[in-house]
């Protein structure tokens, strides 16, 4: 057997399955931390309960959630093994850690430099310097310079700038004046998860789709569109150029977003696989969503041309559509795609051939996963029109459906990891004896 | 080597044997995926060979598989010296998918 395999270079399951057990946890709680929230949202948008919710979103969900994915796939899109194992296992430890320390300080209204603030956003920070370090590690050692390997290390750039701002947003107050904090939001959503997000879906969504011969040249596009448009924005945020300047560098990432999206959309039309798993249908819904997040995204770049309370809806629209829409989706509908291969090779690798086993795909409750795919959808549907209503009771309603959906993806996500090993006699076909040459002697 | 559609009876048998073994993304045999590119049964040497292919070199259970295909082979005949070579070239694309392997796929979940 040959080289060039990335199963050779795959880091230990230890590694890997605890990031996806906390993110479940996580997911839970931001759930039932919405129904408590759901006037603040209603009411008076960027509130610290908000602000709350919004960072176990961020760092408990989606970025440990990553981060633990990015282990896992670093050796598949590098073809090269991770820098380090234990600095893995540390940057899940700090950022398991900090983060509860930072939502703690948040909800209780402390968005200053309180103990629980500091030694959060410090963890988080050792966290994300350990995670950088493995990341640029690895990418050394890599001769695959790919563009989507990439988006990934530039992700992990803008993702430092992120964790350093926004400490500093705590440490100094008083540099929020140069409009520091949407710069640390931008850089966070734009700069570290939509870069990550496109470097690792374009790889995973055309192989699961098996889709072939898609234009890349769309990729090199919006690396450079959105690269730019984020440099141009920050610069216009943090020197207060005016609004036309922030609506240009908003026309240019969304048009790096688009190539994304129709990069993506050529793997849909090309895809053999017509009917979709519950992982693909997760992820399709993802970016249906994610067209609403370039919308609502491009429309907040036009700030208060378009009217304050107008503008409050639309930049919630954009932030929740971004979070709790397309990245969730994305991450609930990945890790059916991910979490049951990484089990699955931990329990059968070595039995495939001498008895029977099962699927990565029987590993999961379907009816589950489908109940949740809907949970999820009215979920989102209410908290869409609890915002524009500008209605609590929408909001806590949908934070039912959330905290369902939670629920059972955390019921789906236990099940795979419990998994326990079940083999069966394997059935061979039968084959009939050939009569052996006769060789002639002289 | 043989290639895949010029194989004699006991290069059939082998890869009936290889049918069973499925890629476990897509529950499709790697046979009718057409990752197979030839097989080679030699009585003589007691050697079989087997070069095949992945669909994506991004493949997360590529090693399982190519082992998979070893152990299947090697069970049915004991004694024998069987390898699983893999290659990247010529390069997998879905044309290779048998008629059988499509249907599989759009059956889908």
């Amino acid at each position: 057997m040959q080289a060039g395999l990335s199963t050779k270079n795959a880091p230990s399951p230890k590694v890997v399955l605890p990031h996806y057990a906390y993110g479940a946890l996580a997911f839970i709680a931001a759930a039932i931390m919405m129904f408590f929230a759901g006037g603040d949202i209603a009411s008076t948008f960027m509130t610290p309960k908000v602000l709350s919710i919004a960072h176990v979103m961020i760092l408990g969900w989606i970025t440990m959630i990553i981060f633990g994915a990015l282990y896992q796939l670093i050796p598949v899109v590098m073809e090269v093994r991770l820098f380090s194992e234990k600095l893995a296992m540390a940057s899940f430890i700090t950022l398991g850690l900090g983060t509860p320390l930072m939502a703690y300080s948040f909800w209780v209204d402390f968005i200053g430099a309180s103990h629980a603030m500091i030694t959060g956003g410090g963890l988080v920070i050792i966290s994300v310097l350990m995670f950088v370090v493995n990341v640029f590690g690895s990418a050394s050692k890599t001769e695959n310079k790919t563009i989507e390997n990439r988006f990934i290390a530039t992700s992990v750039v803008w993702l430092l700038l992120t964790v350093l701002l926004g400490l500093s947003i705590v440490l100094f107050p008083n540099i929020l004046a140069n409009g520091s904090f949407q710069i640390h939001i931008h850089l966070g959503i734009i700069g570290w998860f939509m870069m990550l997000v496109v470097g690792v879906a374009s790889t995973l969504m055309p192989m699961f789709f098996i889709a072939h011969q898609l234009n890349k040249k769309c990729l090199e596009r919006a690396y450079i569109l959105i690269n730019a448009g984020l440099v141009v924005l920050v610069a216009t945020m943090f020197f207060d150029l005016g609004q036309y300047a922030k609506i240009g560098a908003g026309v240019v990432i969304l048009m790096g977003f688009m190539m994304f999206f129709k990069y993506n959309l050529s793997a849909y039309k090309k895809r053999l696989r017509r009917n979709l798993d519950i992982g693909m249908k997760l992820s399709v819904l993802a970016f249906i969503l994610f067209a609403l997040t370039m919308l609502t995204g491009f429309l907040s770049a036009f700030g208060s041309l378009i009217g304050v309370e107008f503008l409050t809806r639309i930049n919630l629209t954009y932030g929740i559509s971004l979070i709790y829409g397309f990245l969730t989706a994305l991450i609930l509908g990945q890790m059916y795609k991910t979490l049951p291969f990484i089990v699955w090779l931990k329990l059968y690798q070595d039995k495939v051939g001498k008895f029977k086993t099962p699927l990565p795909a029987d590993m999961h409750s379907e009816e589950v996963a489908q109940a949740h795919y809907f949970f999820f959808i009215a979920g989102f549907g209410l908290l869409m029109a609890g915002v524009w209503l500008q209605e609590a009771l929408l909001i806590q309603a949908s934070a039912a459906f959330m905290l369902l959906t939670a629920l059972l993806y955390g019921y789906n996500t236990y099940k795979i990891l419990i998994h326990k090993q079940q083999l069966k006699p394997l059935v061979m076909p039968k084959i009939k004896p050939r009569p052996r040459p006769v060789v002639k002697k002289d | 080597m043989a290639k895949i559609d010029q194989l004699n009876e006991t290069e059939q048998d082998i890869l009936e044997i290889i049918k069973t073994v499925p890629d476990p993304e897509v529950n499709v045999n790697i046979v009718d995926l057409g990752l197979i590119y030839e097989v080679a049964h030699n009585e003589e040497d007691k050697q079989i060979n087997v070069i095949m292919t992945l669909s994506a070199r991004g493949c997360p259970v590529g090693d399982t598989i190519l082992q998979h295909v070893q152990t299947v082979i090697s069970n049915m005949y004991p004694g024998y010296y069987v390898d699983v070579d893999l290659v990247w070239e010529p390069q997998w694309t879905p044309a290779l998918i048998t008629d059988d392997g499509r249907a599989q796929l759009d059956g889908g979940f």
